[in-house]
């Protein structure tokens, strides 16, 4: 049991940076990227959890009943909600970067150009493919 | 209580390795969902009761609904770029 937590912690955040390293989806990264907060979650509880220990809620127990750290639940009921963020906020620059690149697979996506987007820079390119056609 | 605790570390592992391998965005949000759900009950088994109930609304709910926002966005502005 001692060496469990970890193991699942570190198996958590090996498979989700392995999706995260072959993932041909931006959308499909981002839950990797979950995966791998959530092998934090698992560290920090499983760093401060307690064997027989109670929850910290000293309501209805004597003080000096052994409870489980009640500071590692307050980190990961932080990082639980800063994840909850960082994936909104990544979602939206997976939809911008499909609004501006037109595919959500890394591979795929045009490189970033120093003058403008990249959408004026293909409608750019466009016109000066029909020039040369016309001409 | 002994056996319980080692089940739950196991279930938490299957079900974040099944979010890995599903390639499927649009199943992948089912899969977060579930893994959610087995987080917070490990969480209310590591004596964390708070924590799993920000977990059950934040993983489970919130963040599989953004998923689907995200994915509907993509899909409803894909077709006008395509002519």
């Amino acid at each position: 049991m001692s060496v469990l937590p970890y193991a699942v912690a570190a198996w958590l955040f090996g498979i989700g940076l392995y999706g995260i390293a072959t993932s041909r989806n931006f959308i499909h990264l981002v839950g990797c990227l979950g995966v791998c907060q959530s092998a934090t979650y698992v560290l920090l509880l499983g760093l401060g959890y307690r064997w027989g220990g109670i929850a910290p809620i000293f309501y209805d127990h004597p003080p000096g009943t052994p409870a489980v750290d009640p500071v590692m639940q307050a980190l990961v009921l932080t990082d639980i909600v800063v994840g909850a963020t960082l994936t909104a906020l990544l979602l939206v620059l997976t939809i911008q970067a499909h609004k501006r690149g037109g595919s959500l697979d890394p591979e795929k996506l045009r490189p970033m150009r120093a003058g403008g987007t990249s959408g004026r820079g293909q409608g750019a390119s466009r016109v000066s493919d029909r020039e040369q056609s016309t001409s | 209580m002994t056996v319980i605790l080692p089940l739950l570390f196991l279930f938490t592992a299957i079900s974040g390795t099944a979010v890995v391998l599903v390639r499927d965005p649009a199943r992948q949000v089912f899969a977060i969902a579930v893994n959610g759900l087995v987080l917070a009950i490990l969480f209310d088994g590591l004596q964390a009761p708070d924590v799993a109930l920000s977990e059950l609304a934040v993983g489970s709910a919130a963040v599989p609904l953004l998923f689907l926002v995200a994915l509907m966005a993509v899909r409803t502005q894909s077709p006008e770029e395509k002519p």
